[in-house]
C-alpha cells in the first residue's frame, strides 16, 4: 500500500529474493564459530555467582595442574595482553573494557577468568578449578530503591560515564547531564521541558495517572556470541574472526585495549547468525586476550546460559505517566518520569527513550525526566531500537486509556495529536520528514481494526476478544559510510563494502547499482571484505545502513558512469554529455549504432599499454538528515479468562518504509521485529530471585515466541519519502519493534476492560488485573 | 575418557569416527567431519539450529550422543540438495525471502522437510506446529511458514 505516487525505477523497487539465499540454504555460510584453526585452544569462561563481591583470592593452580590445560587468563593477566604493558581492565567505565571483573564482581555472571584448554573439555574442566573467594557486598536490584540518597552503591563510583553502548544506535544532539557530587546510582540524568504543566492540566477535560513497567529481555538472536582470535608473535599480525554487527568497532576497540597498530589487526566480521543491537564486542575482546596472552589461536563462544548471563540484553524499566486531554481530543499536557535500569555498568537510552516519549505526539506543556539507574543486574546493550519498546508500552497505553476516558476513537485521537514533519521535537530541534500520520491513517483503514466490532462479537463466558492499536517510531541513526565498485573484465561490476549483511541489504546495494548502470541484479557482486581490505563503514545498527551504504553506493554507481560516459566519449568522438546507458552499454544518445559495451570499456582500461586508468568507483558520504521511521501495529487476541492465557489471532504492521528499495526484505524486518515485540509483549522476561540470580538462563524458561505462538502478520508498507535516504528510503529494521508489546496491552484492556501495566502480559498478570489472583 | 570407534553413516557416506563416547552428534559432524551446517544455539534441545535427521525423524543432534546414531542414516543440510539441484523447500526459501540471518535455516528447512514427509499437504497449522521445536528470532516466522506452505501446496510431482 502507498500513500503517494510510487516512483517507478528498474531496479530499485522490486521485490529481489537475497543473493546469499543460496550459501545460507545449503549451509556453506561460515559463522565465527565454524572457524577452525590449526593448533587452536578452546577457552571457557569462569563466572560470578554473585551479584555483587570483593574478590579476596583467585587461586588458579589447580586448574593450571589439569591436563590439557594451558593457560588461565584474569584481570591481571590482562597487562600482558596490551602491547605496551597497560592494564585495560584496571578502572573500565564502560562493559566492553571490563573484560574480567578487577576485583569487584557487580554482576551474577560477570566474567572473572577464562581457562584456555588443547580442547573444549579441558577447558571446561579447567574452568571448575578455578578456585574463586568472595566477600559479599550488598547487591542493589530495584532500579527504583537505588535512585534514593541512602542506596548502597552498586559499584564503585565511576567518573567517566561511557556513552559508546547508547552512541552506536541512535544520533540525538541531547546529551544527558550526567550526575554529580556525592557519588550515586544515578548514571545520567535527562529532563525536558515546555509550556506550563499547570496550566495544560487545568484545561484538561480527563486526566490519567499510571505507571507501567517492562522486563529486562534479550535480543534472542539463535547465535551465541563467538570468535576465533590468533596472534602470530613472528609477525606480531593479530586475526580475529567474530560475530558482530560492527567489524570496525571491533578493530578500534581492539586497537585501543590492546595497543595494536590497525596495520597489523584484521578483524572478519563472520557470517552474523543475528544481533539486534546486541553483537558488538563481547566475545572478541576476550578472546583476543587470550590469543595475546597465550600466543596461540583461541576460540570463545557462549554457552546459551553465558550469553543470557553475561552478554548485554536490553534494560527493564518503570516509567510514570500523567496526562490530559479536553473533551475534542486535544492532548493538554505531559508529565513523565522514565527510569531505565542500566545494571551494572552505563549504557540505557534514557536520553533518546525521554526524548521520543515527550516528542511523538504534540504536547502544548510538558516535564520529561529521563534516568539511567546502575544496579547489579546485566549490564544492558540494545535491542533494535533501544528503550523504544519500553516507553510505547506506557504512552501507548496512557493515549488509549484517555482517548476512552474522552469517550472517543484512539486512532483519532492520535491522528489528531500525531507529530509531523517540521514539528519541534522535546529537544527543540524540528522532526525531518516523518510519515507518523501516514502510518496511522494506514493502520486505522485496516480490516483488523474498522471490523473490530466483528471480532468482539467472537467473546463467549471464558474467552474475550479484544483488538488494540499502538503507534511508535524510531529517529534512526547516522554514521559515514565508504565503498568501491569495480568495473570487471566480463562487464559485471563488484563492489567491496565494509558493513555486515545481516538480512539481505547487499541485495538491496546491487539492486542500487543496477539502477543507476541500467544493468541486471544479477550482474553485480557485493563483496563484504575485512577490515584490512574494505574501506571504512559503520556498524550495521541503528537502521541506517541502507541510507547510509546505500547511498554511498550510489554515488560509486555514479561514479563509474561518468568515468565510463568520459572514456566512451572519447573513443567514440563525442561529448561525455551525450552518452547514455542501455543494456551494457554506453552509446551516443540518439544514435544506438555509436556504442561501446562494458566488456569492450574494461579491455579498454586494462589491457597492455591501455591508455585509460581502470574504472573504479568511489562512494563515501557522510549523512546529516535522519530518516525516522514510524510503525502502527494491529494485535487481535483472545484471552482465555480462567488460565489468563493469551493467543493471538490476527496482527497488522504498518510501517513507513520512505521507499522500499526491497519490499521482500522490507516486510522480512517487519516481521521479524513484530516478533520480537510480541515476544517482549507476552512471554519473555530475566526473572531474578530475591539474591540477584537469574533464574531463566536457558531457552526452555526464556520463552520466545515459536511460530505456534505467531499469528500471521500483515505487512503493509507506507512511503512517505525521505529527505537524505536513496530513493527516499528509510531505514526499517528497528522501529518494528517498538509497538508490538503496546498494542497487545491495549487489545487486553478492549477484551477485559482492565489493564496489564507491567510487561510482558505472562498469564499470571492477566488474572492478577482481572483480580482472581492476589498480589 | 576411552575413545569408541563406530562407523557413522551421514549423507550416505560412511565414515569411521574415532572419539570420546561422551561427545554428542552435533560435535562431532561439526568438528570431525567438518559439516558445519548444522548449528549449536543452545546444546539443551531448546532452539532447534542443530536439527538432524536421523533415519528421516527430527533430532536435536546436541542431545544425541555420537554413538548412538552408529547404525543410523544421519542427513544433514549439506546432504539434501542433490548435486546442484536444490531441494524444492530449499529453493522455496530463497523465494519467499525467508532467509535473514540463516544461523536457524538449516535447522528450519529439515525441520520442514520432516513435517512434510510426516503430513504431505500440511496446512498453515501444521506447518507451525511441525516447526514449533526451531526457534527464529530474524522472520517473525511469516515468510518461513509461506516457503513450507508454497511446497505444501505444489501439485504432485515436486517432491
Ligand atoms: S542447539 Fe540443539 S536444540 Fe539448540
Ligand atoms: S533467519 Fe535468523 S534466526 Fe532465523
Amino acid at each position: 500500500m502507498t500513500t503517494i505516487e510510487r516512483p517507478r525505477y528498474r531496479a530499485v523497487g522490486e521485490r529481489e529474493p537475497r543473493l546469499e539465499g543460496l550459501h545460507k540454504v545449503t549451509g556453506r555460510s561460515v559463522y565465527a564459530a565454524d572457524v577452525q584453526l590449526p593448533g587452536m585452544l578452546h577457552a571457557r569462561l569462569v563466572l560470578s555467582p554473585h551479584p555483587h563481591a570483593r574478590i579476596t583470592a583467585l587461586d588458579t593452580e589447580a586448574a593450571l595442574g589439569h591436563p590439557g590445560v594451558v593457560a588461565v587468563v584474569t584481570a591481571d593477566d590482562l597487562a600482558r595482553a596490551a602491547r605496551d604493558g597497560s592494564n585495560p581492565a584496571r578502572g573500565a567505565s564502560n562493559r566492553a573494557d571490563a573484560l574480567f571483573a578487577d576485583r569487584e564482581v557487580v554482576f551474577a555472571g560477570q566474567p572473572v577468568a577464562a581457562v584456555l584448554g588443547e580442547s573444549y573439555a579441558a577447558a571446561e574442566e579447567g574452568a571448575e578449578l578455578v578456585h574463586v573467594e568472595y566477600e559479599m557486598l550488598p547487591a542493589v536490584l530495584d532500579m527504583e530503591a537505588a535512585m534514593e540518597p541512602d542506596s548502597p552503591l552498586a559499584r564503585s563510583p565511576v567518573s567517566d560515564i561511557d556513552h559508546t553502548e547508547e552512541d552506536a544506535h541512535v544520533t540525538i544532539d541531547v546529551r544527558s547531564e550526567e550526575a554529580e557530587g556525592r557519588a550515586t546510582n544515578i548514571a545520567s540524568h535527562v529532563s525536558f521541558e515546555r509550556g506550563d504543566l499547570d496550566e495544560g492540566f487545568a484545561r484538561a477535560d480527563f486526566t490519567v495517572e499510571r505507571s507501567y513497567r517492562a522486563a529486562l529481555v534479550h535480543q534472542g538472536y539463535i547465535e551465541p556470541h563467538a570468535t576465533v582470535a590468533a596472534y602470530d608473535a613472528a609477525t606480531g599480525e593479530v586475526s580475529v574472526w567474530t560475530s558482530t554487527q560492527g567489524q570496525f568497532h571491533v578493530r578500534d576497540t581492539l586497537m585501543r585495549l590492546f595497543k595494536l597498530p590497525e596495520t597489523k589487526l584484521r578483524v572478519v566480521g563472520c557470517e552474523l547468525g543475528g544481533g539486534f543491537g546486541g553483537k558488538m564486542i563481547q566475545s572478541a575482546t576476550v578472546a583476543t586476550a587470550c590469543a595475546l596472552v597465550a600466543e596461540r589461536p583461541v576460540k570463545l563462544v557462549f554457552t546459551r546460559r553465558e550469553d543470557l548471563l553475561a552478554a548485554t540484553p536490553t534494560p527493564g524499566s518503570v516509567v510514570r505517566l500523567r496526562s490530559g486531554i479536553t473533551s475534542e481530543g486535544d492532548l493538554t499536557a505531559l508529565e513523565a518520569t522514565v527510569i531505565y535500569d542500566a545494571g551494572a555498568f552505563p549504557g540505557a537510552p534514557a536520553a533518546v527513550g525521554s526524548l521520543l516519549i515527550s516528542s511523538f505526539y504534540r504536547w502544548p506543556n510538558l516535564r520529561t525526566d529521563g534516568y539511567e539507574v546502575l544496579t547489579n543486574h546485566v549490564s544492558v546493550g540494545a535491542i533494535r531500537a533501544p528503550g523504544i519498546h519500553n516507553i510505547t508500552h506506557a504512552l501507548e497505553q496512557q493515549i488509549d486509556a484517555m482517548a476512552r476516558g474522552v469517550g472517543l476513537d484512539p486512532a483519532d485521537v492520535r491522528l489528531r495529536n500525531a507529530a509531523r514533519t517540521g514539528d519541534l521535537m522535546a529537544s527543540g530541534k524540528p522532526f525531518p520528514s516523518i510519515g507518523m500520520a501516514e502510518t496511522i491513517e494506514a493502520a486505522a483503514a485496516h480490516p483488523i481494526w474498522t471490523r473490530r466490532d466483528a471480532a468482539r462479537a467472537r467473546s463467549t463466558e471464558t474467552t474475550k476478544v479484544g483488538v488494540g492499536l499502538a503507534v511508535s517510531g524510531w529517529l534512526g541513526g547516522l554514521q559515514p559510510a565508504s565503498c568501491e565498485l569495480m568495473l570487471n573484465s566480463d562487464g559485471t561490476l563488484n563492489a567491496v563494502v565494509g558493513v555486515m549483511d545481516i538480512s539481505g541489504v547487499n541485495t538491496s546495494f546491487a539492486q542500487i547499482v543496477a539502477e543507476e548502470l541500467a544493468i541486471p541484479v544479477e550482474s553485480v557482486s557485493v563483496n563484504t571484505g575485512d577490515t584490512r581490505t574494505a574501506p571504512y563503514a559503520g556498524i550495521a545498527a541503528g537502521s541506517k545502513t541502507t541510507i547510509t551504504m546505500g547511498r554511498a553506493l550510489r554515488e560509486a554507481a555514479i561514479d563509474v558512469r561518468e568515468q565510463m560516459f568520459a572514456i566512451a566519449a572519447d573513443q567514440l568522438e563525442a561529448n561525455p554529455a551525450d552518452m547514455v546507458l542501455a543494456e551494457g552499454e554506453v552509446q551516443v544518445a540518439g544514435s544506438p549504432d555509436r556504442a561501446l559495451t562494458f566488456r569492450r570499456l574494461a579491455a579498454i582500461t586494462t589491457g597492455f599499454g591501455s591508455l585509460y586508468t581502470p574504472i573504479v568507483g568511489k562512494g563515501a558520504i557522510s549523512a546529516r538528515v535522519q530518516a525516522p521511521g514510524f510503525t502502527a501495529q494491529l494485535a487481535e487476541l483472545e484471552v482465555d479468562t480462567v488460565s489468563g492465557n493469551i493467543t493471538l489471532t490476527r496482527w497488522a504492521t504498518v510501517q513507513d518504509a520512505g521507499y522500499a528499495i526491497n519490499p521482500l526484505s522490507v516486510e522480512g524486518q517487519m516481521e521479524g521485529g513484530t516478533g520480537m515485540g510480541i515476544g517482549i509483549g507476552l512471554s519473555e522476561e530475566y526473572l531474578y530471585d530475591d539474591e540477584g540470580h537469574l533464574r531463566n538462563a536457558g531457552l526452555l524458561d526464556y520463552r520466545m515466541p515459536t511460530a505456534a505462538d505467531t499469528p500471521d502478520i500483515d505487512s503493509v508498507i507506507v512511503e512517505v519519502p525521505s529527505e537524505e535516504g536513496p530513493y527516499g528510503a528509510r531505514g526499517v529494521g528497528e522501529p518494528s519493534i517498538t509497538a508490538g508489546g503496546a498494542a497487545i496491552a491495549n487489545a487486553i484492556h478492549d477484551a477485559l476492560g482492565v489493564r496489564v501495566a507491567e510487561m510482558p502480559a505472562t498469564p499470571e498478570r492477566v488474572l492478577r488485573a482481572l483480580g482472581r489472583l492476589a498480589d | 575418557m576411552a575413545r569408541q570407534t563406530h562407523l557413522l553413516r551421514v549423507n550416505g557416506r560412511e565414515h569411521e569416527i574415532l572419539a570420546e563416547p561422551n561427545r554428542t552428534l552435533l560435535e562431532v559432524v561439526r568438528d570431525d567431519l567438518r559439516l558445519t551446517g548444522a548449528k549449536e544455539g543452545c546444546g539443551t534441545g531448546d532452539c532447534g539450529a542443530c536439527t538432524m535427521l536421523v533415519d528421516g525423524r527430527i533430532v536435536t543432534s546436541c542431545l544425541m550422543l555420537w554413538p548412538e546414531a552408529g547404525g543410523h542414516e544421519v542427513r544433514t543440510i549439506e546432504g539434501l540438495a542433490d548435486g546442484s539441484a536444490l531441494h524444492p523447500l530449499q529453493r522455496a526459501f530463497i523465494e519467499h525471502g525467508a532467509v535473514q540471518c540463516g544461523f536457524c535455516i538449516p535447522g528450519m528447512i529439515l525441520a520442514g522437510v520432516a513435517t512434510l514427509e510426516r503430513t504431505p499437504g500440511a496446512t498453515r497449522a501444521e506447518i507451525r506446529d511441525g516447526i514449533a521445536g526451531n526457534l527464529c528470532r530474524c522472520t517473525g516466522y511469516q515468510k518461513i511458514v509461506d516457503a513450507i506452505e508454497s511446497v505444501a501446496q505444489a501439485p504432485a510431482g515436486r517432491d
